[in-house]
C-alpha cells in the first residue's frame, strides 16, 4: 500500500470514529427502578437466618413458603424452620430466598448493603433514595438521578427520560428542558397521547401540520430575543411525526408490549403492572427512542400479615428484572444499559405484633452495569441490629454519586453531598 | 385724562405676553428605556390551556369534551390524560408536573385535532347559521388565497388573538398550501367534505401554533 493511500484511510477512521467517551456515552441506556414500599433485605440482599440481638429472620411462622423457588428449609428451633442461607461458591456473595430467578444472574449483580438511611418515611426515603437528598418541605431539592442522567447524556433523544410512578425530580434553571422527565402512571398513557384516529386526519395530514409548525417556529425563532424557546419547540414538533406513526402507537399498547414480551409475568400477584413498564423500557430501547427509562414496582409495604407473603412479591420484583436483563441480551442490549435499584428503607430485624414488620433507617441497592465491579457486595450491617457498620457507612448520595462518576460525570453537577467510591467501578 | 389712557394703552399693547412653550430643563444624565423581554417564553399551565381550549370551542364543560370527542376513538377520558396534561393525578399520587414536555404538546394536539374536527362537523358540515357557529363563522370558500384568507383571519383571530395581516406576511400562504395539500388528499372518503377536512386540519395547526403554546 503506497504512503498516500494509507495515510488517507488512517484519517478516514479517525474521522469517522469519534473520541472514545463520545460513542460510549451516547449510546448507553438507563434503566432505574424504584421498588416502592420498602423492602426486607434480610430475604435477599443481606440474608439473616439466626436469631441474635433484634433480629428475628424469615421463619415458617411468619412467611407462606408456597411458590418460593429458592427457600431450603434449616431448622431455627424446634418447630419452626427458617432459610438456608444461598452462598454460591462463583461468587463472594449470600443471598435470600427472595432474590428468585436473579439468583442466575449473579455474577452480574452489584450490591450494596449498609446504606444509612436517616430516615423511616416512604416520600423522605424515596426522595432520599431518587436524590440524594431528604425532602425540604414536602417538595424535593435536587433533581433525581434519572433526570441528571438524561441531561447530560439523553437530551438528543426522541424521549430522554420516560417515568413511570417513579419519584423523578426536575430541579434548577441549569438543566436542559429536553430533560424534562415524561412522567405518566403507565406505559399505556403514552400510547394513548400518542394514538390518533385515522377517522378523520391520515399519519400524511399531520405531517403536513407539523411540518408547517415546525416551519413556523423556526421563522419565529429568528425574530425572537430568545430564540432557544421557539427551536426546541420546533425540534418537539419534528419529532412528532416519528412519535404519531402508526407503527410507533402500535407498539407500546399493553396489547402489543405483553405479545412482544410473553416471558414477562404480567398476571404476578403484586406486580403484574410493573411488568408492563419493563416491557416498555426494553422496546423503547430496542427503538433507540429513550434514553432513560424509570419505573416502580411496589407492594412491598408489609406492615402486619400480609408480610407472609414479602417473600413472594420480592421473588416476583426479581423475576421481573432477571427476565428484563434476559430480553436485553437477546437484544444485545445488556453490555449498553445500566440498571440502579433502589427502596424507600428496609423493614425492620424483629417482627411486630401485627406480624410484619414496620420501617428501618437501613437499606441496599442493587446495580447491574458493566461499569461497576460485578459478583461483589459494598457495605456492611452489624450483626446485632441490622443497621449500617463502619466508620463511615455509606449512604444514597454516595452510591448516586459513583453512578454518576461511572460515566464521567462530576457529581457535584447534582449532588450536594456522596463521595465516590472507587472501588465499585469496574 | 386723554394723555395717560393713551400712554396706558400704548404700555398694555407693547407689553403683550404671548404664551410659549417653556424651555426645556437642562439634562443632568440620560435614562435608557430597557423594553427588551428579560424572559425566555414558556409554556403556560396546563389549566390555562385547558380553558382556553374549552373557550375556544365554544365554551364547553370539560365533561362536555369528555362526551362529544369520544365516539370514532378520537378521545378517551380526562382521567387518561391527567398526568400527560401535567395535572396532578392523586389516584396514583403522582404531583402537578411544574415544566412541560413532549408528551404534553402531543397530548394537547390530539385534544386540539378531536376539538376542531367536532367543531367542523357543528358549524360546516350540518351548515350551521352564522351566527351560532362556534369557530368556523365565516363562509367557507377558499378557491383562491384571497377567499381563505378571509376564513383564515377568523380563525387566526380566534386562536392566536390578532389579526393575519400584522402576522409574518407568508402566514396565510404557508396555511393556504397545507389546506390544499389536505384538500387534496381527501377527495372521496371521509365523514366530511374534502374542504371541510381542510379547513379542520388548518384549525388544528393554529391550536397547536408555537404563539399560542408559548406567551
Amino acid at each position: 500500500m503506497k504512503r498516500r493511500t494509507f495515510l488517507q484511510l488512517l484519517g478516514a477512521s479517525a474521522l469517522s470514529r469519534p473520541l472514545w467517551g463520545a460513542v460510549k456515552h451516547t449510546e448507553q441506556y438507563f434503566i432505574f427502578i424504584h421498588a416502592a414500599g420498602g423492602w426486607d433485605v434480610t430475604l435477599w440482599a443481606d440474608p439473616r437466618n439466626e436469631r441474635k440481638g433484634l433480629v428475628e429472620p424469615a421463619s415458617t411462622d411468619n412467611t407462606d413458603l408456597t411458590a418460593l423457588t429458592h427457600w431450603k428449609k434449616v431448622a431455627l428451633d424446634s418447630d419452626t424452620d427458617t432459610f438456608e442461607i444461598l452462598a454460591p461458591s462463583d461468587v463472594p456473595m449470600t443471598f435470600g430466598p427472595g432474590i428468585g430467578d436473579l439468583y442466575d444472574l449473579r455474577d452480574r449483580l452489584t450490591i450494596v448493603n449498609g446504606l444509612a438511611m436517616n430516615t423511616v418515611s416512604h416520600p423522605d426515603g424515596t426522595c432520599f433514595s431518587a436524590t440524594g437528598r431528604h425532602l425540604a418541605g414536602g417538595r424535593a431539592p435536587a433533581s433525581s438521578i434519572d433526570v441528571a442522567i438524561a441531561n447530560e447524556l439523553g437530551v438528543s433523544q426522541l424521549l430522554p427520560d420516560v417515568s413511570i410512578q417513579f419519584p423523578s425530580a426536575y430541579i434548577g434553571d441549569s438543566l436542559d428542558r429536553r430533560a424534562i422527565p415524561l412522567r405518566v402512571p403507565s406505559a399505556a398513557t403514552i400510547a394513548k397521547s400518542l394514538a390518533r384516529s385515522d377517522a378523520y386526519f391520515n399519519d400524511d395530514d399531520r405531517a403536513s401540520i407539523t411540518a408547517l409548525l415546525t416551519d413556523e417556529a423556526h421563522a419565529l425563532a429568528k425574530h425572537s430575543a430568545f430564540p432557544e424557546t421557539y427551536e426546541r419547540l420546533a425540534a418537539q414538533e419534528s419529532a412528532l411525526p416519528k412519535l404519531l406513526g402508526n407503527e410507533l402507537k402500535a407498539a407500546f399498547t399493553p396489547q402489543a408490549l405483553m405479545a412482544a414480551y410473553p416471558q414477562l409475568d404480567y398476571k404476578a400477584k403484586t406486580l403484574g403492572q410493573g411488568a408492563l413498564g419493563a416491557a416498555f423500557a426494553v422496546e423503547a430501547m430496542k427503538r433507540n427512542l429513550v434514553r432513560v427509562v424509570s419505573f416502580a414496582l411496589g407492594g412491598l409495604d408489609t406492615h402486619n400479615q400480609n408480610y407472609k407473603f414479602h417473600a413472594h412479591t420480592q421473588q416476583e420484583l426479581f423475576g421481573t428484572i432477571a427476565t428484563m436483563v434476559k430480553l436485553l441480551d437477546d437484544a444485545k442490549l445488556s453490555d449498553r444499559t445500566h440498571i440502579l435499584v433502589f427502596s424507600d428503607f428496609c423493614r425492620t430485624p424483629q417482627i411486630n405484633l401485627a406480624g410484619g414488620r414496620d420501617h428501618y433507617p437501613n437499606n441496599s441497592a442493587l446495580v447491574i452495569s458493566p461499569r461497576f465491579k460485578r459478583g461483589r457486595v459494598f457495605g456492611k450491617t452489624d450483626h446485632e441490629q441490622l443497621l449500617p457498620a463502619g466508620d463511615k457507612p455509606l449512604s444514597p448520595p454516595d452510591l448516586l454519586a459513583t453512578f454518576l462518576a461511572a460515566f464521567n460525570i462530576d457529581p457535584r453537577r447534582y449532588l450536594r453531598d456522596g463521595d465516590v467510591i472507587k472501588d465499585m467501578l469496574a | 385724562m386723554r394723555a395717560s389712557a393713551l400712554v396706558l394703552l400704548a404700555a398694555c399693547g407693547a407689553g403683550t405676553v404671548k404664551p410659549s412653550a417653556p424651555a426645556p430643563l437642562p439634562a443632568e444624565h440620560q435614562v435608557v428605556l430597557d423594553t427588551t423581554p428579560k424572559e425566555r417564553r414558556r409554556m403556560l399551565p396546563p389549566e390555562v390551556y385547558l380553558r382556553a381550549y374549552l373557550g375556544w370551542f365554544g365554551g364547553l364543560a370539560p365533561l362536555d369534551v369528555q362526551n362529544r370527542a369520544r365516539p370514532k376513538g378520537l378521545f378517551d377520558a380526562w382521567e387518561d390524560y391527567l398526568s400527560a396534561l401535567g395535572l396532578p393525578d392523586y389516584k396514583i399520587d403522582l404531583p402537578r408536573q411544574t415544566q412541560s414536555n413532549t408528551l404534553m404538546l402531543a397530548t394537547l394536539g390530539r385534544l386540539g385535532e378531536v376539538l376542531c374536527v367536532r367543531a367542523a362537523e357543528h358549524d360546516l358540515h350540518v351548515k350551521t347559521p352564522l351566527d351560532q357557529r362556534v369557530v368556523f363563522a365565516f363562509d367557507p370558500k377558499a378557491g383562491s388565497l384571497d377567499e381563505f384568507s378571509v376564513g383564515f383571519d377568523v380563525l387566526h383571530r380566534t386562536f392566536l388573538g390578532y389579526p393575519v395581516r400584522l402576522a409574518p406576511a407568508d402566514r396565510a400562504q404557508k396555511f393556504y398550501a397545507l389546506f390544499d395539500e389536505v384538500r387534496a388528499r381527501h377527495k372521496a372518503k371521509n365523514p366530511l367534505s374534502p374542504d371541510e377536512t381542510a379547513w379542520a386540519a388548518v384549525c388544528a395547526a393554529l391550536v397547536q401554533h408555537p404563539e399560542a403554546e408559548l406567551y
